[in-house]
This record gives structure tokens, sequence and C-alpha cells, in this order.
């Protein structure tokens, strides 16, 4: 197999495949918290006129929330009833799957195009 | 340090400038241990408040089974591919270019993700103790976190060993605060301040239900996070076959031990809800721990402890974070330029410059749990890897054709077990995080294709293939 | 403005002394040594040289 020659790249090719890079990345984490989708919501269930026993405190728990400097029920109140959300649909679970596993099967097979390649120009045709 | 500069010279015998290889097994040691204790300090508690404190410590156990899978399975494949880059690569070599690529960047994100986390922690810190000593009004945390991440890159700049060395010295006393505030508030030596009876009854017990013991393994995972990247240091370890596998499993036996224990002290002190929320709550629990207990020589050790665990993570996460982007330049996965050598120090200089910035990106522009989810999924990613790497490790190169310096056993079962236990760690991510799972996999779908239809192009075929081994069976 | 001031602005001032301790090295470095030399590290060439050792002296250390 004849060897490949790659071609060189220009000082400019280089900088902008590094930014092309870097603009992706950045996206892939700011994007989700601009659109406002990031999950993690834990959202407080309001209790009216809150009380220790009310919220499900017992005299162990109190005491150690009053050396935590919460004083009293009310201060303590949102985040003792924030919980997270896990109700789901089985549609984005699938959905979910489909997209991990997609993607490895994706890269697994354009790489083992790839490496095929590589083996050959290395040990020679069979 | 000077004496690290020139101390053995490689380059002796030809014109080619690389790496040096100057660190003994405890390095490794320190590397792994000093990347992930910080975990023990921050993170760790948000798998409480995902499912309340007996899923914390079964998450625990049950991730410390997935690390030690991927503990024994990298000690093999890497006791034989001995590389910088690690993971990376063993893709390379193992499965392919492309994989190898993501394989990469999983690492780079992880570490730098990581990093940020570290410098977030930090600042906090920081302001912390300045409102301990009467300080007014807060305090800016950015000049700190700023200052973290410039120092740590200008030690690993300025070599490896020195750079290590250090992460050994404040690991261990990191990891000696663990063990005194347990022994200080456990029932064995000190008053026995445990309340885990009374904390973890009624709807403190389990408040999601068998589904939030699933939910919690999500940052269950954050116990062990970073273990795997004592490979990267495998081109600067002076004999790599029994260094890396000695330093990684004696890693993950500490971080075993390390993170059993702190959740025993933090559960028996907390009311879950306030240990679960690592935002408004329990920063640093330990360190909160620390303050419950009243004793003001606590409050300072683990202070000190909180602070020396991020400096080592943070420290770790450049020098990994950097190795595995030099490693891609030099194969032309990513622009020649990163694949430089620095002569006088022999450090992988402009990868580690350039990793500043993006570093300081995420430390400064977003919050803790999502950058601990981005650098989770990154590692997450990673793991789904190692049991697809193993298996065809084992298949094109069997037991009899090359020479490995550790040879795991029970092969398939570590491999199988570690899926298994990523599926179930991609569906607790799933639950509450499903946005960033699938804006993170979009992500690396993206770069596949740009990577497989157009920077492919610049890289030598052949060339990649560096390892002196055999045709692969079945190629 | 009391002591935890002065702390914020010593680190500032700190990091850019971090910052540019780096980047002078960096500038000075680049300018001194050629290209070629600077990317000469080759993967797998400090592992042949390990082979080779073990071959000689049996144990694979140097």
């Amino acid at each position: 197999m004849a060897r490949y020659i790659p071609p060189v790249q220009s000082k400019l090719g280089q900088i902008i495949d590094v930014i092309v890079l870097v603009v992706l990345s950045v996206g892939a984490l700011f994007l989700p918290l601009w659109l406002g989708l990031a999950g993690s919501a834990k959202l407080p269930v309001p209790v009216e006129n809150p009380t220790w026993e009310s919220l499900g405190q017992n005299p162990v728990m109190v005491q150690q929330w009053n050396k935590l400097g919460f004083p009293d029920a009310a201060s303590a109140h949102d985040m003792i009833t924030a919980r997270y959300d896990y109700s789901f649909s089985w549609v984005s679970l699938a959905v979910m799957v489909i997209v991990i596993v997609g993607y490895f099967v994706m890269m697994i097979r354009f790489s083992d195009i790839e490496y095929r390649e590589v083996i050959a120009e290395k040990f020679g045709e069979k | 340090m000077a004496q690290s500069d020139t101390d053995v010279d490689h380059t002796a015998h030809g014109q080619s400038m690389g790496l040096l290889r100057v660190l003994g097994p405890a390095h490794v040691w320190a590397l792994g241990v000093g990347i992930v204790l910080v975990g023990e300090y921050m993170g760790w508690n948000f798998a409480v408040g995902k499912g309340g404190a007996y899923a914390a410590l079964i998450a625990c156990w049950f991730a410390g089974i997935l690390y030690s899978c991927v503990a024994m399975i990298d000690s093999e494949v890497t006791s034989t591919v001995a590389a910088a880059g690690g993971q990376y690569t063993q893709a390379k070599h193992i499965i392919g270019p492309l994989m190898a690529f993501n394989v990469g960047l999983y690492l780079v994100f992880a570490y730098t993700m990581l990093e940020a986390g570290n410098a977030i922690t930090l600042g906090f810190l920081v302001d912390t103790v300045a409102g301990m000593t009467g300080h007014e009004g807060g305090l800016d945390q950015r000049p700190f976190i700023v200052l973290a991440i410039m120092f740590l890159a200008w030690l690993n700049y300025r070599g490896v060993l020195a750079t290590l060395t250090f992460n050994l010295v404040i690991t261990a006393i990191a990891f000696c605060a663990i063990i005194t505030i347990f022994l200080a508030t456990s029932p064995l030596l000190g008053a026995g301040e445990m309340l885990h009876k009374d904390l973890m009854s009624g709807q403190a017990s389990l408040p999601y239900g068998w589904l939030g013991i699933l939910a919690a393994m999500h940052f269950g995972l954050w116990y062990y996070l970073g273990i795997e990247g004592t490979t990267q240091a495998a081109e600067e370890v002076r004999s790599p076959a029994r260094s890396l596998p000695f330093g990684t499993l004696a890693g993950i036996m500490t971080l075993l031990i390390a993170a059993t224990l702190t959740w025993y002290i933090c559960s028996g002190l907390m009311p879950w809800e306030y240990l679960g929320d690592g935002v408004n709550g329990a920063v640093a629990p330990l360190f909160s721990a620390a303050q419950i207990s009243g004793s003001s020589a606590l409050v300072w050790l683990l202070g000190i402890g909180t602070l020396f665990a991020t400096l080592a993570s943070a420290n770790g996460c450049i020098n990994d974070a950097s190795r595995a982007w030099f490693s891609m330049g030099r194969d032309h996965y990513l622009p020649a330029w990163f694949g430089a050598v620095h002569p006088v120090y022999r450090t992988p200089y402009r990868a580690i410059i350039f990793l500043v910035p993006i570093a300081l990106i995420f430390a400064l522009g977003a919050p803790l749990d999502q950058v601990i989810t981005f650098s989770i999924l990154s590692g997450l990613l990673g793991y789904t890897f190692m049991p697809i790497n193993m298996i065809m490790f084992r298949k094109k190169w069997p037991l009899d054709t090359i020479k490995r310096g550790y040879e795991h056993p029970l092969h398939p079962l570590p491999a199988i077990s570690l899926m298994a236990l990523c599926s179930v760690t991609y569906f607790a991510v799933f639950l509450g995080y499903g946005t960033q799972l699938i804006a993170m996999i979009g992500f690396y779908i993206v770069v596949s294709l740009w990577f497989h239809f157009w920077r492919y192009r610049f890289v030598k075929r052949a060339d990649q293939f560096t390892m002196p081994w055999p045709r692969p069976r079945g190629y | 403005m009391d002591t935890w001031n002065y702390i914020e602005y010593g680190a500032w001032a700190l990091s850019a002394l971090f910052g540019l301790l780096i980047v002078i090295d960096w500038i000075k470095i680049d300018t001194t040594y050629t290209e070629e030399m600077l990317t000469s590290s080759r993967e797998g060439v400090l592992e042949a040289m390990t082979e080779k050792h073990k071959l000689e002296g049996g144990d694979g250390t140097i």
C-alpha cells in the first residue's frame, strides 16, 4: 500500500482548528445554561407556617440544624423541602439510549475504517 | 528543581527531545490520589442530595467496585502501552484513531473541568475563612481562583518532579486530616458524637426511595473520579511496567478507605438535606463537620486539608490534561504546535499554557454542580470506552502474544461489570441532568465528524502505531 | 479596607506575576530554539530504549 503523506497545515489553518474546538467545547457547556435548560432544578415544596415537626425533623436533627446556624424552622425551610423531580418519560429515556449507543457505534465503525488503514501501512498488506 | 532538569538526559542518545523519566511509584500514587482526594472534601455530597445518606453509601461502594475494575483494566493495558496520553494512546493502538481522538478529549475535558471545580472550591474556602476572621461584606473570590490556577500552571511548567513531589506532600497531609477527624469524632477514641441513628430515621432514611439509590450513582463517581489519570505519567515514570500498576492499585485502596470514612463522619453529623446541598449547604462537607464538632483545632486542620486537597487535585489535573493535549498534538490529531517539549524543563509547555485560559473560563463562568457534571460525564464516557478497549485488547493480542507487566484476573468479568455499572450511571445522570448529557454527547458527535472528515487528513497513518507489538489478530 | 482587601490585591498581583513569568519564558524559548527541535518528541522512542535496556539489564529499569 502506498504510504500516505499528509498535507502540511498552514499556521492559519492550525489556529482556525483550535478556535473551532474551543468554540464547540465552550458552547457545549454554556448552551444548556444560557437556554435555561440545565436540569438539576431542585425546587422547594412550600409548607405553610413551617415548624420543625411539620418538616419531619426529630430533636437530634433540630439540634444539628441549630449548630449549623439555622435557629428556626423557617430559616431551614427551603433547604429541607427542596426535592429533585425524578419523573421522566420513557420516550426521552429511549432517545437517550439511542443517542449514546448510536454515538459509540458510529465512533467504533469510523475508528475501524481508519485502524485498518494504519495496520495495513504499518505491517504491509496481508 | 535544578537537579531534576538535568538529572537523566535521554537526549544524549539522539537529537529528539522527550519528557524526563524521573518519577517513582510514590509519585504515581500522589498523582492518582491527589487528583481524587478532593472528591472526599467536596462534591460527593451531591449524591446525598440525590438519594439520601444511605443511597450515598451504597453509591460509594458500587462506584468503588466500578473503579476497582477501572484500575485493574487500566493497569494491565498501561503496563504494556506506556506512553504519555494514557488511555488516548491505548485507544489509538487498540481501537482506532477516531476513538483515540474522543478519548483524548474526554481526558482533557474531565481534568480541566475538575481543575475548574477545584479552583471554585478554593475561592469559596478563602471566602469562608475571611468571614470567620471577621471580614465584613464578603470577599471577591476571583483573585484566589485565578491565583490557584496560575501558580499551579507555573509549577507544572517548571518540571514534573517538583510538581508531583509537591503533590505527594500535600496529598499525604490531606489524607491524614481525614483520618484525624475520624479518630477525633468516632467512639473509638474521641467523644463519640456520631448521630447516624437519629439523623437517618423516618423520612431521612431513603427520601427518594430506591430510585434515589440509582440517582445517587451519578455523584457516587465523584469519590474516585480521576484515579485513572495515573497512566498519564507513563512516559515520565522510571519503570512503568511495575510502578504504574502498584501506584494505581495502592491509590484505589487509599480512596476506598477515605471515601467510607468521609461518608461516616459527615452523615453522622449533618442532616441529609444540608449535607446534600453542595451549593447553599455543605460546600465543603468535611470542613462543615469540623465546624460542628466545635474544636477549633479540627476546623484549622480540615480547612488546611480542604485547601491542600483542592490544590493537589488541580495540580494533578493540569499535569494530566496537558499530557493528553500534548500527545494529541504530537500525533497531529491537534495542531502540531502543541506537541512541543520545553528544552530545559522537559514539560509539554505549550499544552500547559493553552489550557490555562480554558480552565479560567469555566472556573469563573459556571456553577459548581454543572462543572462537576461535565467532568463526571467526560469521565463516564471514558469508563465506557475501557471495557470495549479491554475486550479488544485481549482479542487482538491474546496473553501469549505480548508480555504484560500486570495481568488482571477473572477476565472478562471486570469488563462486563464495568459496562453494567456505566449503564446504571448513565441512567443516574439522566435523572435530573438529562439535558447536559445530551448536550455533551451532541458535542462529541459533532467533533467526531469534524475529526473524521477534516482533521484526520493531517495525521500520518503508520507512524501512529509506535508499540513494538506484532500484527493484531484479525487484521 | 481591612487586611483581606490587601490580600485580594496581593492575589491579583501574584497571579499576574506567575502569568508573566510563564509568558516571558515561553517567548524566550520559542525565539531561541527552532520549531523542529521543540517538536522533536516522538511517542515510543523511550519505549524502544526501555526494551533495549530490558534485554541488556534484564529487569527493565534504567
